[in-house]
């Protein structure tokens, strides 16, 4: 049997461009009142993947064949976006302090990289894989962070863990196909397996990130506030 | 696969992408399970934590109700014991119509009579002593301690002194009662049970705590014996010292010198100054 793989890769491009309207209808439908800053930046990453997508697709349509500046961009976009994310998310004297350092010094890098080195005519590699390491060790660290804390509550009942998750699994799984990528892209080979593992990891990312738009808010430790009280109960008792 | 049948040296690469890709996928998913177990393990531990915590503090709840209700009952049985009898009696001398008597046996009565409510009202001060010290409510806890210890001094079999070295703010009255419940507890415990030849004990004011230390050299309890007979049954005393402590919001410890001579008993209490 000879497969068509073109109409394959087709479908597989478009259903991961798809899903990215998936968390989209989710935020709308579950969180659309929600006060939530870390969440409300997530649903502006999900419009800005989405409006990339568009540009991607209208650039392949009026066949202008170096569209790396679009890859440039979402790299240096996708980690502000999740830096503004993180500092929601983790509100620490210690990542209010850094995040911003962090953020600039990436980007000084990433525009560097692509307009001096890379000459605007190659896959930003480097900038992605510096990205995907920044946005792994942030996640573990938030993680991290998770296991000593004293909370009560599950960690897989809020939104911000599972958005966390998203983004190390996204990450983690295409660490590999972005810093290959800069000397791969000519081979026909490579490109299908781009698309592949790109499309794959993209669909799930999406999918995590349905379910983090699916999370209640934080509810209050009940049990926590009756312990608090119960020295006043004590006390009434016995004046009583 | 189509994308791992190409040429060799794209093979290897390919090989390295997959590979990759799957490593750092499969990272990615433990690290995430590992979190998640372990918080899953860390929330049950915390919450069977929390119930042995609950479970204590309803002991020491119901220990303070005992002994409200002890108490209640000790007053009861004065007055009905005591009190009653006695003011039934001088009612009696004073039914019998004194008229018809000699003046003398008249005189015998009226006397008696006054005898015996002298004697109630003697008897119900001490009650209403024993329930709150006037020393203690007039002139404050040093006093009170003070005049506890000579009275045990009194009795010649043990030497009882106490220090106060910062006392010039007077803590709230009720704060006051709580403490000196505390310290008469825990010196009616030593004087019970230690066997010790002596007790000391000494104040001072840290910040915003007050202190009290008693010394004794008899056989005392240490921190882990005071945890342990809180769980118990039995130790109302200690539980009362205990739900007492959390009504001040306070600590106590129970500890033993370096030499293991001397155990000591501190109470941290945070300072409520009086109006």
């Amino acid at each position: 049997m000879v497969l068509n793989w073109p109409a394959i890769l087709n479908l597989i491009t478009y259903t991961s461009s798809c899903s990215n309207l998936l968390p989209l209808v989710f935020f709308l439908l579950f969180k659309k009142n929600n006060k939530e800053k870390a969440l409300r930046v997530i649903f502006y990453y999900i419009l800005y993947c989405i409006l990339n997508e568009i540009l991607i697709y209208y650039l392949h349509g009026i066949r202008v064949k170096n569209d790396y500046i679009l890859f440039a961009l979402f790299t240096v976009t996708e980690f502000s976006f999740f830096c503004f994310f993180y500092k929601y998310a983790l509100p620490t004297k210690f990542i209010k302090k850094s995040i911003i350092p962090i953020w600039a010094i990436f980007t000084i890098f990433a525009f560097v990289d692509f307009f001096l080195i890379n000459q605007m005519s190659a896959f930003d590699s480097i900038a992605s894989g510096l990205e995907s390491i920044f946005i792994i060790l942030m996640c573990i660290y938030y993680l991290v962070v998770q296991l000593k804390g004293t909370n009560n509550l599950f960690v897989y009942s809020t939104s911000n863990f599972w958005i966390i998750i998203t983004f190390l699994i996204y990450l983690s799984g295409t660490f590999f196909l972005y810093i290959m990528a800069e000397n791969m892209m000519k081979t026909k080979a490579f490109i299908i397996q781009y698309i592949v593992i790109n499309s794959a990891f993209n669909i799930l990312k999406n999918i995590l990130l349905s379910i983090a738009m699916l999370m209640k808010s934080t509810p209050i430790d009940k049990n926590k506030q009756k312990n608090d009280n119960w020295d006043d109960f004590l006390s009434h008792e016995l004046k009583n | 696969m189509f994308f791992l049948q190409t040429s060799g040296n794209s093979f290897s690469v390919s090989n390295v992408l997959i590979f990759g890709t799957i490593g750092m996928f499969v990272m990615a998913i433990t690290l995430v399970s590992v979190v998640v177990f372990h918080q899953r393990r860390v929330i049950k531990f915390n919450k069977q934590l929390q119930k042995m915590e609950e479970e204590k503090q309803q002991m020491l709840l119901k220990a303070s109700i005992n002994f409200q209700e002890e108490e209640r009952q000790r007053i009861a049985a004065d007055l009905h014991d005591d009190a009653g009898p006695l003011l039934a009696t001088a009612r009696l001398y004073l039914n019998e119509n004194p008229i018809h008597q000699e003046p003398a046996v008249q005189l015998q009565s009226i006397f008696s009579a006054k005898q015996i409510i002298d004697d109630s009202i003697q008897l119900i001060r001490n009650i209403s002593h024993s329930l709150m010290p006037p020393t203690l409510k007039n002139f404050g806890l040093e006093s009170a301690i003070k005049d506890l210890f000579e009275k045990i001094n009194g009795s010649g079999v043990i030497n009882a002194s106490a220090r106060f070295h910062d006392n010039r703010e007077r803590l709230k009255e009720d704060q006051e009662l709580l403490v000196f419940r505390i310290l008469q507890e825990l010196v009616t415990n030593i004087i019970k049970h230690s066997g010790s030849g002596f007790i000391h004990l000494t104040q001072n004011v840290q910040g915003n705590f007050s202190y009290f230390r008693i010394h004794h050299d008899g056989k005392g309890i240490l921190q882990k014996d005071f945890e342990r007979l809180n769980y118990d049954s039995g130790g109302l005393g200690l539980k009362n010292i205990e739900s007492r402590i959390k009504v001040l919001k306070g600590s106590i410890s129970f500890d033993i010198d370096s030499t293991n001579t001397y155990y000591k008993v501190t109470i941290e209490v945070p300072r409520e100054p009086a109006k």
